[in-house]
């Protein structure tokens, strides 16, 4: 569905362009029905800009992104809207609006002219909330949720939008370890009974682990290693991406692969 | 923080925010017409009040005739065309700062606080210090010169924010029209010290606010740009919601979140330097009723721009009228009955946000 | 052995009297280098003839034509302290608000006399305590004889004429009627147009300016309205006032424009100004 093929993009600096710098440098990547992916690589990898591109958010500098086979330029703003949706790290609305006045606003891309929500806009937002668990807050301000429940709140207004892409940047990652589950979770529950195209971009190995049925390593802006998780997390290429030294084994009670760092390599 | 089991604290704005979740047309409805309702009442209620007493009878009476009526020229003259610039000036600057709150993201955000009112200061203070003859040919002197002066500003501040690659950066624009304000304020001043006693009270005067126009010509030349203005507004609203909430996710829904951006920036700027053409910077009611709206009907720019409207009108109205009878004969100018409501108002505010 | 006489004693006495001489002396000498912050104190020191021992003026200063030759040293917000030391006055006249000055100038051994504002009254108690200062009695007295004769005069014509509800606008916006800053109850206007055969319409208003909203133009129905002008750059607009078509001074067209220093400045011209202002308001007496 959602295809970038060499795609690169350079921020553009003050002194007109380094393009020695760029953040993404010919990067491949294609998310369809039920794939479930995860972006892995450090900080500075390229890995939000990526995410950026894919939605539409960033224009390459070369390289194209398609969806359904057209370039994402071609089509009007709305319908990519309600194709592909993104779940942002941090949201920080900057009035005091409920769940679910923000769930409703994943119907946006589906409104007409006058952008009023109709019954079944409704009826699609709290489905949405169910879906993540939320209908029981659906009245409360957004403001006074924790952090899972707010991250749980962002998804189903994507849900909301009805996209079958879901780009999510970072999701868990000022999360706690039971709000990081809870996600997980959710996560894989909606990648298997909806058929969505997750595209999950972190440096929470084990997240990574734990749900993504392929990886995609991003060093530097380059693509240093992708396929199946199991294939692509080994302790070369994490050593590869992160110069640290991990142990990488199976955990029978966990039913993935589990990261545990050892130490750092000079 | 509240405790998270679902249970926790509800505030009544939860309440009250969603009771009526099935209709939101009708809340919609239901907003405008109150909205509507509001002003209309304040328009029509407040000119029966005022620092003289006079007989409505007589104002009416067509028979008498006009050269001599003091009651009809009190109430078509000095008192309705006040009411009105006051509802069309209170219904701009609320609205304007719903709109710039929106657009920067911040609550405490006004419409002054990118410089349009010291360019429209500094406009009508150049005509007042130094306009001379030129000044005394028209009535419309004073309003035209503070109109550029914020028209300068606006594009000063535009041109930074938005330049080349940027799209429309908010943070230069906060940073401009904050810069813009300080240089502005600085060259008042200037004027002011080199300036005779006489033209220095009056500039200060202006400063203070006044919607004394004593005729219907300013308020009709301003209509057309108010309206203008708050249509952009209305169509704005939903992209504005989504704006709030987060840029890049406004983006991903659809929205052309530079070309909202500057229409905001632009409609809002238009509605502003027409209020304060016509009755000076008068502070405070930009971030009041924004606030009150909000409080009331929720942050919904599709609900708290149209009750911004008639609460605007109404606020304002309602402050002029405590202005122009409180110390009769006197006058409390209306900037003053403002800033004494949105003062403490203000620090309540700031409080409150920082918790 | 007359020598011996002439002891401690004798050098003792003759320093006493010779210092009680010189101090005596001192306390009689006219100031001879003064300097003035306020106009209407200007005008005053002139006409009493302390003008040729001024030494600098305030920024406002434009009457008598003698000023244009003087330095200038501020005024009441910014008044150039250092400037005033460096002509080493003798006597400063200062705003009665200026204490921080007066103390300065206290500090450096300069007299001042503080000049406080008031109503026609208070021109004359000005003008006879800033003459007794500079050693002018007589032509102090002379200039108020003066003025008061002017007045009584004045005050004779108009006698028994009626007294036309009168306002007097001294400032307003220029082109519109915003803004519009009239006379009080208080002050030398108030004073000079009673005694110019005018009642003030703000009477009542115990304050020296009243700002008169469109309202309170058309309640107080004034008969006669007195634009009052420093100068005439600007041009006269009276046609704004056509819009209170029920206003008395509007229908019958007796809006009057007076130009000149004379009628705002505290000073001795208030004589000539109450004339001009009598002359507007009541023309076949004259």
């Amino acid at each position: 569905m959602l295809s970038a093929r060499n795609v690169s993009f350079a921020y553009p600096t003050r002194r007109g362009g380094d393009r020695s710098r760029a953040a993404v440098r010919n990067v491949s990547i294609d998310v369809g029905q039920g794939t479930f992916i995860g972006v892995l690589g450090p900080n500075g990898s390229g890995k939000s800009t990526l995410l950026k591109l894919l939605g539409r958010l960033l224009t390459p500098d070369a390289g194209t992104v398609t969806l359904d086979g057209r370039p994402l330029g071609a089509w009007p703003r709305q319908a990519v809207a309600r194709r592909v949706a993104m779940v942002p790290q941090e949201t920080h609305p900057a009035f005091d609006y409920t769940v679910l006045d923000l769930v409703l606003m994943g119907r946006y891309p589906h409104l007409g002219a006058l952008a009023i929500e109709g019954p079944s806009d409704l009826a699609i937002a709290r489905d949405a909330l169910r879906a993540t668990g939320m209908s029981a807050f659906e009245s409360r301000l957004f403001s006074t949720l924790s952090g899972g429940e707010k991250q749980r709140v962002v998804i189903a207004g994507a849900l909301a939008q009805q996209a079958d892409v879901l780009l999510l940047d970072e999701p868990t990652a000022s999360l706690d370890p039971g709000h990081q589950l809870e996600i997980a979770a959710l996560l894989v529950e909606l990648n298997r009974t909806r058929a969505l195209g997750l595209l999950l971009s972190t440096h929470d190995l084990n997240l990574a682990a734990s749900v993504c049925h392929d990886l995609v390593m991003l060093s530097e802006g380059m693509v240093i290693g992708t396929g199946p998780t199991g294939d692509v997390l080994t302790g070369a290429n994490i050593e590869r991406l992160y110069g640290i030294r991990a142990d990488v084994r199976f955990h029978p009670e966990a039913g993935h692969l589990t990261v545990v760092p050892l130490r750092h390599l000079s | 923080m509240p405790p998270t089991n679902g249970e926790g604290v509800v505030s009544a704005r939860d309440r009250i925010a969603h009771s009526t979740i099935q209709g939101i047309r009708a809340r919609l409805v239901t907003v405008c017409l109150g909205s509507v309702a509001l002003a209309l009442g304040a328009i029509v209620l407040a000119p029966l009040a005022g620092s003289t007493s006079i007989s409505l009878a007589h104002a009416f009476d067509l028979t008498r005739p006009w050269a001599s009526n003091v009651d009809a020229q009190i109430f078509f003259v000095a008192r309705l065309p006040r009411v009105l610039a006051a509802a069309l000036v209170g219904s701009a600057l609320a609205a304007s700062g719903v709109v710039f709150q929106a657009l920067l993201r911040n609550p405490l955000a006004t419409p002054f606080t990118l410089g349009i009112s010291s360019g429209a200061a500094l406009g009508a203070m150049l005509v007042l210090t130094i306009g001379g003859a030129f000044a005394a040919t028209t009535w419309a002197a004073v309003p035209a010169a503070s109109f550029a002066g914020a028209l300068a500003a606006v594009s000063i501040v535009y041109a930074l924010a938005a330049a080349r690659h940027r799209g429309f950066s908010t943070s230069v624009l906060l940073l401009a029209g904050v810069t813009l304000n300080s240089f502005f304020s600085a060259l008042i001043l200037m004027l002011q010290y080199f300036a005779d006693m006489a033209s220095v009270m009056q500039t200060l005067r202006w400063l203070l606010g006044d919607l004394d126009v004593a005729s219907y010509t300013p308020i009709v030349v301003a209509l057309p740009m108010l309206v203008v203005a708050i249509t952009a507004f209305l169509v704005l609203a939903p992209r504005l919601n989504l704006l709030s909430v987060s840029i890049d996710a406004a983006a991903m829904r659809g929205v052309d979140v530079v070309r909202t951006q500057r229409i905001s920036f632009l409609s809002a700027s238009l509605a502003t330097g027409a209020a304060v053409s016509i009755g000076g910077p008068i502070g405070f009611v930009g971030i009041i009723v924004p606030h009150l709206v909000r409080l009331i009907v929720g942050p919904d720019h599709r609900l708290a721009l149209p009750a911004s409207l008639g609460f605007g009108a109404a606020f304002l109205v309602a402050c002029d009228l405590v202005g122009r009878t409180v110390i009769a004969p006197l006058e409390l100018p209306v900037g003053i009955v403002t800033a004494v409501i949105g003062g403490p108002f203000f620090l309540w505010l700031l409080v409150k946000h920082a918790q | 052995m007359l020598n011996r006489r002439i002891g401690t004693r004798t050098i003792l006495a003759a320093l006493v009297i010779g210092l009680t001489l010189g101090l005596s002396l001192q306390a009689q000498t006219k100031p001879s280098r003064i300097i003035s912050l306020v106009p209407g104190a200007t005008e005053m020191l002139f006409a009493i003839g302390a003008g040729p021992r001024m030494v600098a003026v305030s920024s406002y200063d434009k009457e008598p034509p003698e000023v244009t030759s003087l330095p200038r040293v501020g005024a009441l917000i910014d008044p150039d302290v250092e400037r005033i030391l460096s002509l080493k006055p003798d006597l400063i006249v200062v705003y009665g608000s200026q204490h921080d000055l007066a103390q300065q100038m206290g500090r450096a051994g300069i007299a001042h006399f503080s000049y406080v504002h008031g109503g026609l009254p208070d021109i004359f108690r000005t003008i006879r305590e800033l003459s007794a200062r500079t050693g002018d009695m007589e032509q102090g007295e002379r200039v108020v004889k003066g003025i008061e004769a002017t007045l009584a005069d004045v005050a004779k014509r108009v006698a028994g004429r009626p007294r036309p509800k009168t306002m007097i606008v001294f400032g307003r916006e220029p082109g519109a009627l915003r803004n519009v800053y009239a006379s009080g109850g208080y002050g030398f206007l108030h004073d000079v147009l009673a005694i110019a055969g005018g009642d003030d319409v703000f009477s009542d208003v115990k304050r020296e300016s009243v700002q008169a909203s469109t309202e309170l133009i058309l309640t107080r129905a004034p008969e006669v309205i007195v634009e009052l002008r420093a100068d005439d750059e600007s041009a006269p607009d009276p046609a704004v006032w056509q819009t209170l078509a029920s206003v008395p001074a509007v229908r019958n067209n007796r809006i009057v424009l007076l130009t000149g220093s004379d009628l705002v400045t505290a000073g001795p011209r208030i004589g000539q100004a109450t004339l001009r202002l009598a002359k507007a308001l009541h023309p076949e007496a004259f």
